[in-house]
């Protein structure tokens, strides 16, 4: 009776081992369906309807004297890939590892093939029950191959088109230094309304490597929705931590000098013989504390004046960052595939586009009280962590270009723009709170639409 | 820092999970495919002019590579194939030819090495046998219809309207006895006429009848020459044309002819989809008689454009020994297979190495024709 009893208490009242295995209770039993649905019982259950192949060609290139086309089998069957063409002509070709391609694998074909730059090709290849599945490329341009000279141009480009415009655009700082709260507030939002144009192209962008190089068994849409918001989550609390770090370091450091010369060592002492004391001096010394939090409180309420701005001007150099390796990527991948053709106007029209994010950076900071000398070396670093993922984009996107890197690095940009966006906006109604008007003035709402207009118009030159 | 340490990690994790997707197992496929030329590891070649390329993957090249089984038809035994039917007399004098075809619908066949296709045939091949009767002969068809869904045998030519396989469909597991006088001479098809027409057409049911005039031709290297097409993803285009079943088999496989010798070819258009197609003879000219219904060419010619069940007849010799090429001067179709080369020997000379490759070819598929009863059965007439 006594044991039985003690059974139903250590049932209902849960010890360290019993929860952990109810856990797998479900899985057991999930992993037994799937056995029943695998076996030949659950297969003549289910299976109505005709499966049918499904290949993707998720990217083709141009070498001399050979047409590369990159497939992968998306559907819900092994296939046997049967012949290739070239603008619906067959061709000789051959195809690497093996001509049998097993669910999700992939393979590369090699069809030898006196292609003509510029002109459009369509790729085919044929399944051994005979489908075709096609992918048109509207020029073709001799593939860059990894080398020096191919790193060097796509390292001046990303330059031109990354890290030059966003130094450029630094240049506005004294500028905004100098101007009103009110005008102020006018750049800042405007900043918020570059950063939302951005955000919103890159996912644009997403969509579209989605549409056209991804297959769609990988649910391109989903995936980026999961990484941009998973990237806006995590980049939203780790630049809190870094705030409020930054704070506690700033607030222990002022402490320590002040404790050095007064307080905190009388407190020491009264605490040496705490124990003999009478309560009266207690009360004094709980008094002093007290006195001390306050002060700590005006101290980290100053700290957060001065490293707020700091932190987002960082986050938004960090997104930035984030976005222009995306860009450069897209770049990269657009010469590789021979989508692009790489003219002065292109690049004038990037650098157009891209001074508009060294505004964005220098914005939130143009107001805090730094000194000069300083501000400009966090400028310059800030600048580089904006522009220079635009060159290790290129390198990638020109030389490794796979849709799926693409899509997760445009995602992850776009969700740190929208934390970024995120911060400014709080940002800018904690600054209008301390003045006169309500949070939402002309002002604001005028920086906002020109900053999307003045995006969306450079980004007609691209 | 880390942030985009944690960025690194979010797209490593993905990253890998995408490329174990990739894991490739190099099994081994059962791709009845052999290789006519080239080396196993150089793409291309046979080409002139063209690139090649080394791999150390599988070659895929329908110009190049010979189906081992499952062929759809042995071109090289079709090209020369007239069936007579069993011959006998009927009472009043006129001669009796006997002919079984079988209809099926059920057949998966290669039509192009490596890509398998549900043929719809006569006696298990496309094009079906082609049957030869002379003017005036009694010409008594047993068709069997073997397949899953009505089928008829429609020939083109004179007779009565209850022969003519068009009103009265035989149902699976049906027969039907089609007998007509063979009149007049010349070359026609014959086809199923059940509807949706395209549909039963374009899957292969069709062959080539020929009635000879009472007076033989001049005697000839005979050939008969189906041109068709398949559309194996059924999006009515074609993804092959060939002549006589199998794309770019007479590339690899020269048609083999004797220099000064005359050349009589049956030439029949069966292709679905394009309403025209064409046959173009490299260096030389051809006298051309349109469905063959006169003794008197129509023209001296290096091309004829036919219609869909157009026909003629070709008569040629070549006067220089060595390869000839013959295709389609639609080039779209001629670079999807509708090509092939005759092989013109010299009395004097020893024949064409190539020939010889081809006896075990010959066998797997005389073997694979065997086991099929229903339709080799018919194949015998």
């Amino acid at each position: 009776m006594l044991s039985g009893n003690k059974n139903t208490m250590g049932g209902n009242h849960p010890t360290k081992k019993t929860p952990l295995i109810l856990a797998f209770v479900p899985i057991v039993v999930l992993a037994g369906m799937i056995i029943f649905l695998l076996s030949p019982y659950g297969q003549s259950l289910i299976n109505t309807g005709i499966p049918l192949p499904q290949v993707t060609i998720e990217k083709v290139e141009f070498h001399e004297n050979q047409i590369l086309a990159f497939i992968r089998n998306t559907g819900p069957l092994e296939i046997v890939v049967s012949q290739a063409d070239v603008n619906d002509r067959i061709q000789s070709a051959a195809i690497e590892p093996d001509s049998t391609i097993p669910r999700l694998g992939d393979a590369k074909v090699m069809i030898p093939f006196p292609w003509i730059p510029g002109t459009p090709y369509e790729i085919g290849i044929t399944t051994s029950d005979g489908t075709r599945f096609s992918k048109s490329v509207e020029a073709a341009a001799l593939a860059p191959s990894p080398d020096a000279n191919q790193a060097l141009l796509f390292t001046s480009l990303g330059v031109y088109v990354g890290v030059i415009p966003v130094m450029i655009g630094l240049m506005w700082y004294p500028y905004i230094r100098r101007i009103s709260i009110g005008k102020y507030s006018f750049f800042l939002s405007l900043t918020a309304g570059l950063l939302v144009f951005l955000g919103i192209d890159a996912l644009l962008e997403v969509n579209e490597i989605v549409n056209q190089n991804l297959a769609a068994v990988f649910n391109g849409q989903a995936l980026s929705v999961v990484v941009t918001i998973s990237s806006f989550i995590v980049l939203l609390y780790t630049s809190e931590r870094l705030t409020q770090r930054a704070i506690e370091k700033a607030v222990l450091n002022k402490n320590h000098s002040l404790a050095s010369t007064s307080s905190i060592e009388e407190l020491g002492k009264s605490e040496k013989s705490s124990t003999e004391r009478q309560e009266g001096e207690i009360y004094n010394k709980s008094a002093k504390v007290s006195s001390s939090t306050q002060e700590v409180q005006i101290q980290l309420q100053r700290y957060q004046q001065l490293l707020k701005p700091l932190t987002i001007s960082m986050m938004i150099a960090i997104g930035i960052g984030l976005h222009n390796f995306g860009e450069g990527l897209a770049i990269g991948a657009a010469m590789l595939l021979g989508e692009v053709a790489l003219s002065t106007f292109l690049i004038v029209g990037f650098t157009l586009h891209n001074t508009t994010e060294g505004l964005a950076i220098v914005a939130p900071i143009a107001k805090s009280e730094r000194s000069r000398r300083m501000m400009i070396r966090r400028l310059v670093t800030m600048g580089l962590i904006a522009g220079v993922p635009t060159i290790a984009g290129t390198w990638i996107g020109g030389f490794l270009y796979s849709p799926m890197a693409a899509v997760i690095f445009l995602s992850v940009g776009a969700g740190a723009i929208f934390q970024v966006v995120y911060s400014l906006i709080s940002w800018i109604s904690h600054h209008q709170k301390s003045g006169p008007s309500s949070s939402l003035s002309g002002h604001v709402i005028a920086g906002f639409i020109t900053g999307l207009l003045i995006m969306y118009l450079t980004g007609l030159l691209v | 820092m880390i942030l985009i340490g944690s960025s690194i990690i979010v797209v490593g994790v993905v990253s890998g999970v995408y490329k174990n997707f990739t894991l490739n197992s190099s099994s081994d496929n059962n791709r009845a495919i052999s290789r006519a030329n080239s080396s196993d590891s150089t793409i291309g070649g046979h080409v002139p002019g063209y690139p090649i390329g080394e791999t150390s993957g599988t070659i895929i090249d329908p110009i190049d590579q010979v189906i081992d089984k499952d062929s759809v038809v042995d071109p090289e035994k079709y090209l020369r194939e007239f069936n007579y039917g069993r011959v006998s007399m009927l009472p009043n004098g006129s001669t009796l030819r006997e002919f079984t075809l079988v209809a099926s619908d059920q057949l998966v066949k290669e039509v192009s090495p490596g890509v398998s296709y549900n043929v719809w045939t006569f006696n298990g091949t496309v094009p079906g046998p082609t049957i030869r009767a002379t003017e005036g002969d009694v010409v008594r068809i047993n068709f069997v219809n073997n397949g899953s869904m009505p089928h008829s045998l429609h020939t083109h030519g004179i007779h009565p309207a209850e022969m003519d396989g068009v009103f009265e469909m035989i149902s699976p597991g049906g027969r039907f006895t089609y007998e007509f006088v063979a009149e007049p001479f010349g070359v026609f098809p014959y086809h199923c006429h059940m509807t949706p027409l395209e549909e039963h057409l374009a899957h292969g049911l069709y062959g080539v009848y020929i009635v000879d005039p009472k007076t033989p031709r001049s005697p000839a290297d005979e050939m008969v020459m189906v041109m068709n097409g398949y559309d194996t993803d059924f999006d009515t285009e074609n993804n092959f044309y060939t002549v006589n079943g199998i794309p770019y088999y007479y590339m690899h496989h020269p048609i083999q002819i004797e220099k000064d010798k005359p050349v009589r070819i049956y030439l029949v258009n069966m292709l679905e989809f394009d309403p025209l197609n064409n046959f173009h003879l490299h260096a030389n000219m051809f006298n051309y008689y349109p469905s063959g219904t006169s003794l008197q060419p129509d023209e001296l010619t290096d091309i004829v454009s036919l219609n869909q069940a157009e026909r003629g007849i070709m008569e040629f010799k070549y006067k220089y020994p060595g390869k000839y090429m013959f295709h389609a001067h639609k080039t779209e179709f001629a670079e999807k297979g509708w090509m092939g080369t005759f092989f013109v020997n010299d009395k004097n000379t020893t024949r064409n190495s190539i020939q010889a490759d081809n006896s075990s070819f010959y066998d797997t598929l005389n073997n694979s024709f065997d086991t099929n009863t229903p339709e080799t059965s018919g194949a015998r007439m």
